[in-house]
């Protein structure tokens, strides 16, 4: 991964507390939750857009991650080991409801729609200012396959090659796949902010109450 | 109202082509330079690259505190947590403790402490009031101790311990409070390691342990001898 999105806990108190882990210590237990919690959270509410089965996943993530500590042997990064296994417990999860997360070099038609480019007035202006909620609100609306490789490359950092090894497809596949994906999102948010518009623009309703009593 | 539609050209047909490649990182200057000219690809591409920021830059959310608590629930019906040693064990395990310098200088600090607190003739008095009880600070039992280095410095901390009894009048009681607290952890750790080794006597871990207690030990009565009439 390219990206941190966390102040990594220094190296030598991790390894200090992962040794303290592998020992039964519920505190080391509590440190290594606390420092990974929210970078493990995020991963898994963006990559499922839904509170209660990233909190889920999120658990399902940590208690894997404790079962197995005592294999750990610093091969690699400490937060990059948990990582891919919180990715792994998604993708698992994501199988298990038989969203076609398997490959994405499987035919998957629903997800090839070639994204519309036509060309109106509206074209020419920008979305501007996307806002935070609107665009996580758009991820979560994604289409399964094309959310996780977003997420994966653009949220978290991974590279193509990660993410190819990570959902069995080439990195070809994993490039087109964000491409489509970056597009969706934009038609998606354009779409919003033209909602949005249209609302503003719409005259205010009287309240009802006040209304009947007039009549 | 009809939005007012407009042709794609072909240099358009072109910069969707190469959109992805460039987004990649590739060069194409046929896109940067299309994107210049057209307004329609140079919106997509300014949004594109927003999109890739704004995600980049995302912040990171807060479980409910629920995760942890169930996390930590099934983690002890599984009996995953072991319990821990004790204050004083932990800071046993502080390698620093175990290092030659330091030991060497309080190898002579005891001496030193030593010889400066044997009252002339060598014999012990005791200035402990009688409604102080001694089971706290009481030395651990010379028949459990181990033979060669740890009975050696087991030794001194006796001989120590003798001399902080026959001074400890002399101690302000706060002070002595104090390092009563303190010698009432190094017995229960020395207790602890002794008992550990009776079952297991050639546990390297313990006798580390120990050796590190005792003489964490004497440095405690040093430090109260010295501090004795101040």
């Amino acid at each position: 991964m390219s990206q941190q999105k966390t102040p990594a806990p220094k190296a030598a108190s991790e390894s200090q507390l992962i040794a303290r882990a592998q020992r039964g210590d519920e505190e080391a237990f509590t440190a290594l939750f606390e420092a990974h919690k929210r970078r493990v959270y995020s991963l898994c509410l963006r990559m499922t857009g839904n509170t209660a089965e990233a909190e889920d996943l999120a658990q399902e993530a940590f208690l894997q991650l404790f079962r197995k500590i005592s294999t750990f042997r610093g091969e690699s990064a400490f937060s990059t080991w948990l990582h891919r296994l919180a990715v792994n417990v998604v993708l698992m999860h994501l199988r298990k409801k038989g969203l076609q997360q398997i490959s994405l070099d499987e035919a998957d038609n629903s997800q090839d729609e070639p994204v519309k480019r036509d060309y109106g007035d509206d074209d020419r202006r920008l979305i501007g200012s996307v806002d935070r909620i609107g665009l996580q609100r758009a991820i979560a609306d994604l289409p399964p396959g094309y959310r996780t490789v977003f997420v994966l490359h653009d949220v978290e950092g991974y590279e193509h090659n990660e993410i190819a090894e990570i959902m069995s497809c080439s990195v070809g596949n994993s490039k087109s796949q964000l491409h489509k994906a970056r597009m969706k999102l934009r038609e998606r948010l354009r779409l919003d902010r033209k909602g949005e518009a249209g609302r503003e623009a719409l005259p205010a309703a009287e309240p009802v109450g006040e209304a009947e009593e007039e009549s | 109202m009809n939005e007012r539609r407009y042709e794609k050209s072909a240099a358009c047909f072109q910069f969707d082509g190469e959109l992805e490649a460039y987004l990649e990182g590739e060069a194409r200057p046929s896109v940067v330079a299309h994107a210049r000219e057209c307004a329609f690809c140079g919106a997509l591409l300014k949004d594109l690259q927003q999109i890739t920021q704004m995600a980049g830059e995302m912040p990171l959310e807060e479980p409910s505190p629920t995760v942890w608590a169930n996390v930590r629930s099934q983690l002890e019906s599984e009996g995953v947590f072991r319990p821990q040693q004790g204050v004083w064990s932990r800071f046993l395990l502080w390698r620093p403790v175990l290092h030659p310098v330091p030991l060497g200088a309080l190898a002579l600090l005891m001496l030193l402490g030593g010889a400066i607190s044997l009252p002339p003739g060598g014999t012990r008095t005791s200035y402990l009031p009688d409604a102080v009880p001694s089971a706290p600070v009481a030395a651990v039992e010379s028949s459990t101790l181990p033979v060669g280095e740890e009975e050696n410095l087991a030794s001194l901390v006796e001989q120590l311990e003798n001399n902080f009894h026959a001074n400890e009048a002399t101690i302000s009681p706060d002070l002595k409070a104090t390092y009563e607290k303190s010698l009432v952890s190094l017995n229960a750790s020395i207790r602890e390691c002794l008992d550990t080794l009776k079952h297991e006597p050639r546990s390297a871990l313990t006798h580390e342990y120990l050796l590190t207690a005792y003489t964490r030990k004497a440095e405690v009565l040093s430090s109260a001898l010295e501090f004795r009439g101040r």
